[in-house]
Order: C-alpha cells, then structure tokens, then sequence
C-alpha cells in the first residue's frame, strides 16, 4: 500500500497529473471520517478533504519517501481541521459558555432524574457533549478528538498539531475538565 | 497517602502515566481515589466518536473531480546533462593547468637534480657492494678486536671466534673478487690481507689459545689490519650514505 502510494506520488510528481486522482480515491473516505470527527459537521468535513488534498498536492515535492502518505495526509487533514476550527471560532457572535452553567444544568435536568428513559439521557449526554466540545479551543478540541476518538499517542498529536508534547498533553487535560465541568452534573442526577 | 491528581487519572485512563502498576495499587487501595477514577471513566467512556455520515464508493472520484481542475501539472524535472559547455570548458582548463604544473615539475627536477644516480645495472650492483661491504666491515672489525683482546689475555681464550672466522671468510672470498673488478687497489689489498688472517684464525689445527692467537698478530699485523679496516670502513660508510642520498634526490 505503502509502496503504491509513493509510486503514485513519482508519477504525479513526474508529471502524470491524474495519478493524483487514484490517491484521493484511496485516503478520501478516512481523510473525511477523522475530519469529521474533528469538526462534528459534514460540511465543515467535506471542506476539510478538499482542502487536505489541495495542500497534500502543492507540499508533494517535499513529501519524504521513507514516511507513510497515510500519516501525512492526516497530519495536514488535521492541521486543515483545526484552521476550519479557528476560523469558526473567530466568526462566532454568541458567547457558547453561558448556554450551560452548573446550576442551570442542574435545574434542567430536576425531571430526568425522574425518569428511566435511557435514550433521552443518551441525547441529552450528547447534545452536552457538542456543546462542551463548542466551548473547547480549536487546539484542545483537535488534540482531544485525536486521543480520545482516534486513539493517538501525545507524541503523534503533538507532532500532528507543530507543538510540544507537553502542550499536547496539556490541551487534553483541559478538555477533559471542560467535558467533566459539563457532563458530571448529568450523572449526579441520572 | 497522596491521593491521585486529576491529570494522572486522566493520564492513567489514556494508559500513558508512566507508573501504571503502582497507580492501579493505589487505586486498589484508596477508596476516594477509586471512586473518582470510577467516576471519570463513567464519563470518557460516555463519549463516544460521532458517527461520521457514510461516503458513498464514488465518494474519493467525486472529491477528485471537484479539485482537478484547480491542480497545476507537475514539470517533469529535466533530465541532468551530464556536460554543459561552461563545465566543459571549466573542467578542461583545470585539467590542462593540472598537465602544465605537472610537466614543469618534471622538468624543474631534471634540471636541478645531479646526474650521479646510478642509471645503468653496474652502477646499482657498486651501490649494494658498498653496502654490504659495510656489514662485512664492521663483522670484521669487532672480529679483530676481540682477537686482539684475547692475545693480551695470558690463560686459555675460550671463544666463538673461529666459527665467526669462518663465515667471515666465505664472504670475504665473495667481496674480494668484487672489489677486484672495480678498479680500488687499497680496498682490494685490505681485504686479501683479511682474508689470510681470517683462514689463519678459522683453520688453526689446535684450537685458540692466547699463544696461537699471539703469533697470528704477531706473523699477520693484525693491529696494523685492524687499523686499516677501521679507515676503510669510514669510507665505505661514506660512499654508501652518498649513494642513499643521491637515491633519494632521483626519487623526489
């Protein structure tokens, strides 16, 4: 598979411009599931492919024969994820933190408790969720997606994302305290 | 007991803490700790990837298409001449600088070097005479010498000294005829007169004794010999440094 790829790539690079065409049919599908994962909205995935193989075409002059084109193209996927992220974050108006406090949070959730319907505790956990991962920063929303759902080292969101490994380990920190802060009071009550 | 950070449960649940034994120990041990890493496992494990929508299989031809058309062509690089005009002309030059240093050298050493290297065989066999005579020189001398030492002695001279008499005398033999051909009648005369006394020491019927070894000096002027080889061994030591030197000068 490996090997294919790079092949791929020497053509493309060779001048053989729809060789290009075979490695987007490849790595689309995944390119697309970690971007989605990241961003939590098809459009903004859908994007973020496009984008990843644009940036993946212009950087193949550079792209290093001993690594493995998978990993690479995450790693811009990512870097593309995260500049969507951003982006989204400047243009946002409204203030997402004030949505849900402790408090509020604990009064919304008075009748659940009530309750043994499990599904609507599962959507409520969810919509809390989308909401908690809103308020993380792109940085912190990039590199807990990548050790929590796609199961990556420290080293390897660090190395995805262009900072320290301590700082990658720090953003997953935070996040889990934010999603904590948001969450805990759901299964106080449930 | 120190009780467990939220960053090392955390980091524990992500199987990256370092001490993951002595941290499942503690969380055995610690009813707090337990609950609260109980707790924030509940909580991780509540969150769950989002469920990517399906792409279709004509999804990766549909991405293509939407960005083929925004997609220079890569240049194939030119192949690497392997000559360029101005290399050639830059190469050549340096070659032919490299050729004229070279030949002056050459010609610089020619003219400034004595023609007295030995250039034919004859010369180079002289060359190997001389140093060899040397050697048998010098083997002489200390031969003399002790036998001179031995005279003055008044008991029974117990010594080597025909065995080494004898050896010494087959390759006088040698250098005698050599030195003969070329035209040196000191050297010549030295080494005959060598050799009588080395066939006197080597083939005394009864042994050495102080008295034997006594007339031989007497009979043979072995002082005067051992005088005489000393001269010519300085001389032959000179010859033969001459020719190294001049050896060396041929060879730079």
């Amino acid at each position: 598979m490996g090997n294919d790829d790079y092949e791929l790539i020497r053509a493309v690079l060779a001048g053989d411009k729809d060789a290009y065409g075979q490695l987007v049919i490849r790595h689309s599908q995944s390119v697309f599931r970690v971007a989605f994962r990241i961003t939590e909205n098809e459009a903004d995935a859908e994007e973020v492919v496009q984008e990843t193989f644009l940036r993946c075409y212009s950087k193949l002059k550079d792209f290093d024969a001993r690594a493995n084109f998978r990993t690479w193209i995450y790693r811009i996927a990512m870097n593309c994820a995260l500049d969507i992220l951003k982006k989204h974050k400047s243009q946002a108006a409204m203030p997402i933190a004030e949505e849900y406090d402790s408090e509020q949070s604990t009064v919304q959730l008075a009748d659940r408790s009530a309750g043994p319907d499990r599904l609507l505790l599962s959507q409520e956990i969810e919509a809390r969720r989308k909401a908690a991962m809103e308020k993380l920063t792109p940085t912190e929303r990039v590199a807990f997606a990548l050790r929590h759902m796609e199961d990556r080292s420290t080293e390897e969101i660090a190395t995805a994302l262009g900072i320290a490994p301590n700082s990658a380990k720090q953003a997953v920190f935070r996040a889990v305290q934010k999603l904590r802060a948001s969450l805990a009071p759901l299964w106080v009550k449930s | 007991m120190k009780h467990l950070t939220e960053e090392e449960m955390i980091e524990h649940y992500y199987s990256e803490d370092f001490y993951k034994a002595e941290t499942e120990i503690h969380l055995q041990a610690c009813k707090p700790c337990s609950q609260a890493y109980a707790e924030l496992g509940k909580l991780l494990g509540s969150v769950r990837a989002p469920e990517a929508p399906v792409r279709g299989p004509e999804y990766g031809e549909q991405v293509w298409q939407s960005i083929r058309g925004s997609l220079p062509r890569y240049q194939p690089k030119p192949k690497a001449r392997l000559f360029h005009w101005p290399q050639l002309v830059y190469t050549a030059a340096c070659l032919l600088l490299l050729a004229g240093a070279f030949l002056a050298g050459r010609i610089w050493e020619h003219t400034h070097t004595r023609p007295t290297v030995a250039s034919n065989p004859q010369q180079a066999k002289e060359r190997v005479v001389l140093f060899v005579l040397d050697n048998h020189l010098d083997r002489s001398e200390r031969l003399l010498v002790q036998l001179n030492h031995a005279a003055d002695d008044k008991g029974n001279v117990d010594l080597p000294l025909q065995a080494e008499a004898k050896q010494l005398l087959t390759d006088n033999r040698l250098y005698r005829q050599s030195i003969t051909q070329t035209n040196d009648p000191v050297l010549a005369a030295a080494l005959d007169h060598l050799e009588r006394v080395l066939l006197e020491v080597a083939n005394s019927p009864d042994g050495l004794d102080s008295a034997e070894i006594a007339r031989i000096e007497k009979e043979m002027n072995t002082q005067g010999l051992l005088f005489q080889i000393r001269v010519l061994r300085t001389r032959v030591s000179e010859q033969t440094a001459n020719a190294q030197a001049l050896r060396k000068g041929a060879t730079l």
